[in-house]
């Protein structure tokens, strides 16, 4: 699929992963790249853009295995641009659908 | 590619960050590189995974860029911002670089005339010095209120400049969010 597209799609995506609870970024890339092929090193630099936009909070803790993670928290300013995403995605997709299912009828 | 070669060139793609910025940054793929490999991945298959790291630097330093020119508006921020912009792709050259160069003729071209108009009682004494006995009191008049409406035009373009530079680093911010991240407002 076009890489543009996906890539906007993507800041939905992981908004929606911190929606219920807070996650580390690696555990974020590998929820999504189960899911749709991406490019694993952008979601870095989204990451970043949203915290700088503060739809996130970041802190650190430790875990079992290893050095400290950083954790991302959605802040109630990202949970609201969440909500705008997700209500514009199922417009988006609802008119695709549509326009898909109309195709398929006349062939 | 391995680890410390990735974390090499995403070092050199982000030189002209804060070296404090640039630290965190590399922070967060050293983390993702440690939590890969504990989970038995080889430092190769997670540098592929991550795409290319000038790619990805580029990405960030373009959103540094920006973000400094809308907090302090010099010519020179713009400027960078700019460049860090076209950088992230071809397509950026022309849709970046047209509208940029368009805009900076404008305000050149309106800059020159105000001050022209401004400076028109000046260039009148000038003349009739260079060409002494053709004084008229018509350019004299003519001159003054040039020199007046100058004024106004300069006042007018220092306003216009605020406001255009303030555009069109909106149009920047949109334009790297629309190549990294979709169309947000689409």
């Amino acid at each position: 699929m076009n890489v543009q597209f996906k890539k906007g799609v993507l800041e939905l995506c992981v908004l929606v992963l911190l929606d219920k609870q807070d996650r580390y970024g690696y555990e974020l890339v590998q929820k999504i790249s189960d899911q749709i092929e991406i490019s694993e090193g952008s979601v870095y630099p989204l990451l970043r853009r949203l915290t700088k936009e503060e739809y996130f909070t970041t802190y650190l803790q430790e875990s079992t295995e290893g050095p400290s993670r950083k954790y991302y928290k959605l802040t109630d300013k990202g949970r609201e641009y969440l909500h705008e995403l997700i209500a514009e995605w199922n417009e988006f997709t609802r008119g695709v659908n549509q326009l898909i299912k109309e195709g398929e009828k006349h062939e | 590619m391995n680890k410390k070669q990735f974390l090499q060139q995403l070092e050199s793609a982000l030189q002209k960050l804060p070296s404090e910025e640039r630290y965190d940054i590399l922070q967060d793929y050293e983390e993702y590189f440690t939590i890969g490999l504990e989970e038995g991945k080889t430092e190769e298959e997670i540098a592929s995974s991550l795409g290319s790291p000038r790619q990805i630097g580029k990405e960030l330093a373009a959103s540094h860029q920006i973000e400094r020119a809308s907090t302090t508006a010099t010519a020179s921020n713009i400027m960078r911002a700019v460049w860090a912009v076209i950088g992230l792709g071809f397509f950026n050259l022309i849709i970046v670089l047209g509208p940029f160069v368009a805009l900076v003729g404008v305000l050149a071209g309106g800059w020159a005339a105000g001050g022209a108009f401004v400076a028109s009682p000046l260039l009148v004494l000038v003349s009739n010095l260079a060409n002494w006995g053709t004084f008229q009191w018509f350019d004299v008049f003519v001159s003054i209120a040039l020199c007046g409406i100058g004024l106004f035009i300069v006042i007018g373009m220092f306003f216009a400049t605020k406001a255009i530079t303030k555009g069109f680093l909106r149009y920047l911010k949109f334009n790297a969010s629309l190549v990294k991240g979709g169309l947000r407002h689409g």
